[in-house]
């Protein structure tokens, strides 16, 4: 049988077969182009189209509040260039996404090393753990904005109470708390996103080797270091790529948290684009700053993808 | 919550279970840190009003009420979010499971376009929203369908994708191409081969691809603020109403949330099984 279909398979697959008229012999040669053009149309409108037509509103004046559409060259450019707020917003939003990926990364390393080895409920605890994967981050902003809000939330009446005195931090207000209360809510969310994705990691490392490695009289942390760390190595840069990505993003919990405030003190990049062409519709300003994150964005991934790719072969 | 995280007594005697200790005791507060908030989520929706400033905070109220949740289904046109959100998730769903399969399948079986197609479909999932949301609203007021269902329902299914995309290229190439084949030699043409004998098989695969696009959709929350206002508005966006009522509100969010919370948490833990091909697009295979 198998052979049979070997031979069948390295027949000519477009030899004439009865009952196919010229539409459908058409349909069949063109098959796999077919099956790709919807998607690819849909894209091309949605996406492709959207982006294009943006470098060209990024060169023309395109402002709600100033009539016309003349070219203006760079000029729009310029303005997010030389917007301190937009300088401040890139900063904050590269400082908030890698503290936020480096403690998911590593309370995530911590709880995927701690769920290896099966347990009694371990299926119970692993069904808790990934819940926050499927949850709105806008609800997620309501929730910890329910915790840490003065004086509604309980936060600060359980701190006083555990450390013994007094606590009264104003989490949603004020600098630096503003910015822990935004990384607590990132890091609730996607920790398990980086414990799901190493948990499968470390499943798939032989256990022999760490069997081999006892033999040895391999002690625990050279164990980890010369055979965890390794063979994890293209999945911590898989998860850590992902994660960066989305991270940069940061938007919706800033959105219900902060509202980017107080004064201007939390715009993330994609919460300062968002003022300027939502509230202040200065669309050809937010165009052009939005390529420019584009830019920015593209330069991140190209250089971790490339390390993925290459992780990968090797 | 940290007994069930208990490992099982073991038979040899150690020393002293320092790492066992440290487990349990890493697994018992991540557990708590969890479950925290959406328990206090769900605490305040019942919480009548007066009990949100008591000192020492109302752990649990003595008289629960569903008051939040008919305010903020009615009178915050939560149910009516709900409604879109429904309608916007399962078309969107639909349509990018469909046109994600049959990119695919084409993908997986011919190669099409070489590693070129496969990865400028992925790299629509790093673009950020933002550089696209805006040139789409000017389009769809242009084109009047701004604030409508059908308006968002694309959107969604091109932001969802290169999910399916990708889930299906995974599973298409590890599943053996010999039933196809055997198809064609039968006298099917190409399409029958795919719609009559893949499509079947890969149907475990499509479902989990489904319920991730599914979840992805009803969580978004930025094309949706953006592309929406009074009519097509969908759940996550109803939140804005409560935003900057210092504090009279938080019942209604809380209840919101609650409702919310349902379906995508019921669908992730139902497909957990897929979760790392869902979370790495196929790359990993859990």
């Amino acid at each position: 049988m198998a052979e049979t279909l070997a031979t069948f398979r390295q027949m000519p697959l477009r030899h004439p077969r009865p009952r196919t008229a010229g539409f459908s012999a058409w349909c069949d040669r063109h098959f796999k182009w077919l099956l790709v053009a919807p998607a690819v149309v849909l894209i091309l409108a949605l996406s492709i189209y959207p982006l294009m037509f943006s470098l060209v509103v990024s060169f023309i004046n395109y402002d709600f509040q100033v009539p016309g559409h003349a070219f203006v060259g760079l000029k729009n450019f310029e303005r997010v260039v030389f917007d301190p707020v937009a300088r401040w917003s890139l900063v904050l939003t590269a400082l908030l996404s890698f503290s936020c990926v480096a403690i998911e990364f590593l309370l995530g390393l911590a709880i995927a090393m701690a769920m290896v080895k099966s347990f009694r409920g371990r299926g119970l605890v692993m069904s808790i753990l990934i819940v926050p994967l499927f949850i709105s981050p806008v609800i997620v902003g309501q929730a910890w904005t329910l915790l840490l809000q003065r004086p509604f939330g309980p936060t600060n009446y359980l701190l006083t109470q555990l450390l013994g005195q007094e606590v009264t931090i104003s989490w949603l207000t004020e600098r630096p708390w503003i910015y822990i209360s935004l990384i607590i809510a990132d890091v609730w969310q996607w920790t398990p996103f980086m414990f799901v994705i190493l948990l499968a990691g470390l499943t798939s490392i032989p256990p022999n080797l760490y069997e081999a490695a006892e033999l040895d009289g391999v002690d625990g942390w050279q164990a980890f270091t010369a055979i965890t760390l390794p063979h994890l190595g293209p999945m911590i840069l898989l998860a850590i790529t992902f994660r960066l990505l989305d991270a940069i993003r940061l938007f919706d919990t800033i959105f219900i948290m902060t509202g980017g405030g107080p004064g201007t003190q939390t715009y993330t990049a994609s919460y300062y684009l968002y003022t300027v062409g939502f509230t202040q519709f200065h669309l050809s300003q937010a165009t052009a700053g939005s390529w420019l994150f584009l830019i920015f964005t593209a330069a991140v991934v190209t250089f971790l993808v490339r390390r993925l790719l290459k992780a990968e072969v090797a | 919550m940290a007994v069930a995280g208990a490992p099982r007594s073991r038979r040899r005697r150690r020393p002293f279970p320092v790492g066992t200790i440290a487990r349990v005791l890493l697994l018992g507060f991540f557990l708590i840190f969890v479950l925290w908030p959406i328990y206090w989520m769900f605490n305040t929706s019942i919480k009548p009003s007066d009990d949100y400033l008591a000192i020492p905070p109302v752990w649990f109220p003595d008289e629960p009420t569903i008051v939040h949740y008919t305010a903020a289904l009615f009178t915050y046109r939560g149910l009516q979010g709900l409604i879109n959100s429904l309608i916007v998730s399962s078309a969107a769903t639909a349509l990018s499971a469909l046109l994600g399969t049959l990119m695919a399948y084409s993908l997986a079986r011919f190669n099409t376009g070489g590693p070129h197609l496969s990865f400028w479909v992925l790299s629509q999932r790093f673009l950020p929203p933002i550089a696209i949301v805006l040139p789409i609203f000017l389009i769809y007021r242009s084109i009047g369908i701004y604030d409508t269902h059908i308006g968002l329902i694309l959107a969604y299914t091109v932001f969802t994708l290169p999910v399916t995309v990708w889930m299906m290229f995974a599973y298409f190439r590890q599943m053996p191409r010999s039933m196809e084949d055997a198809a064609l030699v039968d006298g099917c043409t190409r399409w029958q081969a795919f719609w009559k004998v893949a499509v079947p098989l890969a149907a475990p695969g499509i479902v989990a691809a489904a319920v991730f696009a599914f979840i992805a959709c009803w969580t978004e929350f930025f094309f949706a603020l953006l592309l929406t206002s009074r009519d097509a508005f969908t759940l996550p966006t109803v939140f804005r109403a409560f935003i900057g009522f210092q504090g009279a509100q938080y019942g209604e969010a809380a209840a919101l949330s609650i409702v919310s919370l349902g379906p995508s948490i019921i669908l992730g833990v139902l497909a957990q099984r897929h979760l790392v091909r869902g979370l790495t697009l196929g790359a990993v295979r859990g």
